[in-house]
């Protein structure tokens, strides 16, 4: 019966560790028909956890006439809500390819963390896991 | 490996690129000063119609009696300084860097064929290689400086290819790729890689002394 109850509890936390274990990430990239490169796996907890990012209008800014609206989010909002893959006249004028970049890459250059070549995002088994 | 590549693709381009543009404005800027004082008939007997029309012909591929004589050359020349010209101009890779810093963009080849035009590229400089080794008349005339520019060449679509499928040390392999690539744009003003421009010059020069004359041996 011990032994039985044991084994129950084992296999409880091991099921429980593989389900918490696995992080919920996002697929970026998805507005692009055929993208040059694999689409990017994105962690947004993690990342966020470990770049110590609290403030949601980090990323998911506001632009209002030009201007940067200071403390107003739009994280209800995709990026391609307002940075079209291709933009036409009166849209905004940066395109998702662009926005994407800026945002990550820049950032990442910026704080001297995070991944700033091309193949450290764009991963080739990414795509299957996309799928 | 990422500040190292951070530092390449910020200061380091702007030192490569400011030395290689004003380097180079400086160097065609001096032979254009200088061709008055060191060859005053030149310019006195100048001839735009054989000197443009040499051009045009060397442009052309099998335009001129040499790349006749030598098809193998002039089909390995031209594909090499098509494609040379064209991966590093048009691959993505690049146009997203200067996208995203300068909100630039323009278009782009797919990496498909941006990788085998790399290719081609290294397999025509695989030809200059052994036709500098082993080439009888051109061993002749080849000097360590020549193998110094076809290394110079060579290094950064090489390093860019092996990147660009993840052979090796992904990282490492683009580091390399950028700084090899930079150090080539350095060397332009000072090394014979800028005939790129001159080249032009040159040969509207050499048109406009030959006038009509034809089959001579020309390397």
């Amino acid at each position: 019966m011990k032994i039985k109850t044991l084994i129950l509890i084992i296999a409880f936390l091991g099921l429980a560790s593989i389900c918490l274990g696995q992080e919920d990430y996002l697929i970026l990239g998805k507005e692009f028909k055929s993208p040059e490169r694999p689409r990017v796996i994105f962690h947004h907890d993690l990342h966020n956890e470990k770049a110590h990012i609290e403030n949601c209008s980090v990323c998911h800014h506001v632009y209002k006439n030009g201007k940067l609206v200071p403390d107003e989010s739009s994280e209800d909002q995709p990026c391609s809500s307002c940075h079209k893959v291709h933009p036409v006249k009166g849209d905004n004028p940066i395109s998702l390819r662009e926005a994407y970049h800026k945002r990550c890459m820049g950032c990442h250059l910026k704080e001297k963390r995070g991944p700033v070549m091309c193949g450290e995002c764009h991963k080739a088994n990414n795509e299957k896991k996309s799928k | 490996m990422d500040k190292i590549y951070g530092f390449l693709i910020g200061p380091g381009a702007w030192i490569a690129f400011s030395v290689f543009i004003l380097g180079c404005i400086c160097k065609i800027g001096a032979i254009i000063l200088a061709t008055p004082k060191k060859d005053r008939v030149v310019l006195a007997y100048f001839s735009p119609k054989y000197g443009f029309r040499s051009l045009i012909h060397w442009l052309i591929p099998f335009g001129t009696i040499s790349m006749q004589e030598n098809p193998l050359f002039t089909l390995v020349s031209f594909a090499f300084h098509f494609c040379v010209l064209i991966v590093p101009l048009f691959i993505t890779g690049h146009v997203v860097l200067v996208e995203t810093f300068w909100s630039v963009s323009w278009w782009t080849i797919p990496d498909k064929l941006g990788d085998i035009l790399t290719l081609i590229v290294l397999l025509c400089l695989a030809f200059f290689w052994g036709r500098r080794l082993w080439v009888k008349e051109v061993k002749f005339v080849t000097s360590w400086t020549d193998f110094l520019l076809l290394s110079l060449v060579t290094a950064p679509f090489l390093f860019g290819f092996i990147a660009y499928h993840g052979w090796i040390d992904y990282k490492l392999m683009l580091v390399l790729h950028v700084l090899s690539a930079e150090i080539l744009l350095i060397a332009f003003p000072f090394t014979r890689l800028i005939h790129m421009f001159v080249g032009l010059l040159t040969r509207v020069y050499i048109g406009s002394e030959f006038g009509g004359v034809r089959h001579v041996k020309d390397w």
